[in-house]
């Protein structure tokens, strides 16, 4: 019964007045940005990160975890009234569009709400079960098992995010470069930094997120230059007993997809809701509707993606990895209030880990109770004209970029990641594995060269340890079978754009 | 020319060769002891590799043009060197209002009664930031 002991734990710790504020604030805030086109969890999180750095560490970790499930549901409401596709909402726009069409989309959005609770309850438990475990686990790992895992997981990222192998390794290797900017932890030598000053401690993670997500996006938009008719129907949230039935049996089935695929390295919410939509057309009792607007067919996917949003946070806590590029931007976000996710992380802020877990269900709650009623007001954002609305957001990215150092120069190199970005953006790179890239670079550069340096030089001790092997291995049957793809579609058909996945 | 494919290797050719070429000017050391220029290399010639085989595999995929529109990056990046300068040479306020004036050029319509209730409700809440969060900006 440790488990119930430490969530009680937990519970002591997020239930203060002014986390419960926090969490409120965060949820509803990553709701109204989230909604807005174009902007997903990862430029949320990166606007919103610099006016979390003067709240208490535990509080501005609750309101940031909160920010990031609100930006989810935020990104299905769009994607429900409005068929506006986000990354980690391209599946709610099938059923949830057609329940629109339909006119149930007050159904439909409880149905969401609903199922991200039921999703976000399953995943907390497998949380407060799986991480402490996991973390006994990752104390075996040496450098050069921590060095495999990392790659590996660039592998997955790269695959899953992109569709294509080639690109996202590419932009995850552009992320490792751009993290050796600044002062060499082992020589002290200043890299790349071209005698500039505000270099010399590295580019700030600020500056590359909101220059790729928030500023390259607020351009690639523009150039579109779509004008968006705000969602004016009615919305009847009540729904009867009967639908209310057809509810659970799928949000659980996506709940358990979703919590096992969110731990997997490169797993996250975008990959499990299209799991959760595949699994609930082959077995559920309505598959035949699921498509024209069904329950099932956004209940699924909902409780899914939130299950993993909630996993995802396993591999980050316990390993001190984050597996994908919003896990990235988190851990990012655990270094600036001095907190170094890992094993340790655990056991050495235990206050920390368990509030936040449980601040994730009164999220969910807050979620539910706050956000889902509100709903139609919140849609009201849309009646803000982009030409006002764009001005606005670089105005939060200024203040953001400047308040990191209070530093204007930092501005100049959030605009030359905005240029970069954009570039990335045109030629159909995803920034999303730069961004994991980036991170991880250092830890990768230092546990590379731990490893050699405790092999004297060998490159046996990646082959040689179990763990690392093993990762090796699988990395190298992954390259040979995308070779063979490659080569076959090429061979078979002649020229032809290669096929790309949808979760692009 | 006009290749999505080929640019995409092209322009990550590029950023392997800036960094490749940066770090022999750090001291590569040897395996056992790598020094601070080892691992760029070493990832620069990964990164170039990668680089080439999207160049190669241009050759076998379909052109995809690309869709470049320099004016709204112009104006975007404009603004925000402009709130930068302006708010180190006068102060912060008036940088802000410079932002959404020079931004603004690049929406679709304008006016300047709308610019000056956006600024005007941005400095409102840049008030808000420094006196409920405690953020360090210089309003003036």
């Amino acid at each position: 019964m440790d488990i119930l002991h430490n969530l009680a734990f937990g519970f002591e710790h997020a239930l203060t007045y002014q986390n419960l504020m926090f969490c409120a604030i965060g949820c509803v805030v990553g709701t109204l940005v989230g909604l807005l086109p174009g902007l997903g969890p990862l430029a949320t999180i990166s606007l919103l990160l610099p006016l979390t750095f003067s709240i208490p560490t535990t509080g501005a970790l609750i309101m940031l975890a909160g920010i990031y499930y609100g930006a989810q549901y935020g990104d299905s409401v769009s994607a429900i009234t409005m068929k506006i596709p986000h990354a980690s909402s391209i599946v709610a726009c099938i059923d949830g569009y057609q329940m629109t069409l339909k006119g149930k989309t007050g159904l439909a959005l409880f149905t969401a709400g609903v199922s991200s609770f039921i999703g976000g309850t399953v995943a907390i438990v497998v949380l407060a079960a799986l991480a402490p475990a996991l973390g006994e686990v990752a104390l075996l790992f040496g450098p050069a098992d921590y060095t495999a895992l990392m790659l590996f997981g660039f592998v997955c990222v790269s695959f899953v995010t992109t569709g294509s192998l080639l690109d996202g390794l590419a932009m995850c290797m552009v992320g490792v470069l751009l993290g050796q900017i600044g002062t060499d932890i082992n020589s002290g030598m200043q890299r790349y930094t071209m005698g500039l000053s505000i270099l010399v401690d590295g580019v700030g993670l600020i500056s590359v997120a909101l220059g790729c997500f928030g500023i390259a996006e607020i351009t690639k938009n523009l150039d579109n230059r779509e004008e968006r008719t705000p969602f004016s129907g009615k919305i009847h949230l009540i729904p009867t007993w009967p639908e209310f039935k057809r509810i659970i049996p799928s949000a659980l089935r996506g709940s358990a997809v979703g919590s096992f695929l969110g731990i997997l390295p490169g797993g996250g919410p975008v990959i499990a809701q299209f799991a959760a939509y595949a699994i609930d057309r082959k077995v559920s009792k309505y598959k035949d509707e699921i498509g024209h607007g069904a329950i099932e067919g956004v209940a699924g996917q909902a409780a899914a993606d939130e299950a993993a949003a909630r996993t995802s946070f396993i591999p980050l806590m316990s390993i001190g990895i984050p597996e994908n590029a919003v896990m990235a931007l988190m851990m990012g976000a655990f270094i600036i209030k001095g907190i170094q996710p890992g094993p340790n992380m655990i056991a050495s802020h235990p206050d920390l880990f368990w509030g936040l877990v449980a601040s994730m269900w009164i999220g969910n709650c807050f979620l539910l109770i706050l956000n889902v009623p509100m709903v139609r007001y919140l849609l009201s954002i849309f009646k803000i004209p982009y030409a006002v609305l764009f001005p606005s957001i670089l105005f939060f990215c200024c203040i953001g970029t400047y308040s990191v150092n209070s530093n204007l120069d930092d501005v100049f190199i959030t605009a030359s990641f905005g240029l970069a970005g954009y570039i990335f953006l045109r030629l159909s790179l995803d920034p999303a594995p730069l961004m994991l890239g980036f991170i991880l670079g250092p830890m990768l550069e230092e546990n590379f060269r731990r490893s050699l340096l405790l092999s004297r030089g060998s490159f046996d001790i990646f082959v040689k340890r179990p763990i690392s092997g093993t990762l090796l291995g699988l990395i190298a049957l992954f390259v040979i079978w995308q070779l063979w793809v490659f080569l076959r579609s090429t061979r078979r058909k002649g020229p032809e754009p290669k096929p790309r996945a949808s979760a692009a | 020319m006009n290749d999505r494919n080929l640019l995409k290797g092209l322009w990550l050719a590029l950023i392997a060769l800036v960094f490749g070429l940066g770090s022999l000017n750090y001291p590569v050391g040897r395996l056992e002891r790598a020094g601070p220029g080892f691992f760029p290399l070493l990832v620069s010639c990964i990164l170039m590799l990668l680089a080439v085989s999207m160049i190669v595999r241009s050759r076998f995929t379909e052109k995809v043009p690309v869709v470049f529109n320099y004016k709204n990056l112009a104006v975007i990046l404009a603004s925000l060197a402009a709130f930068a300068l302006v708010s180190r040479w006068v102060n912060m306020t008036l940088g802000i209002v410079v932002l959404v004036f020079v931004s603004s050029i690049a929406a679709s319509t304008h006016s300047w009664k709308r610019n000056f209730a956006v600024a005007a409700v941005l400095l409102g809440i840049a008030f808000v930031f420094v006196k409920g969060l405690g953020l360090q900006l210089p309003l003036y």
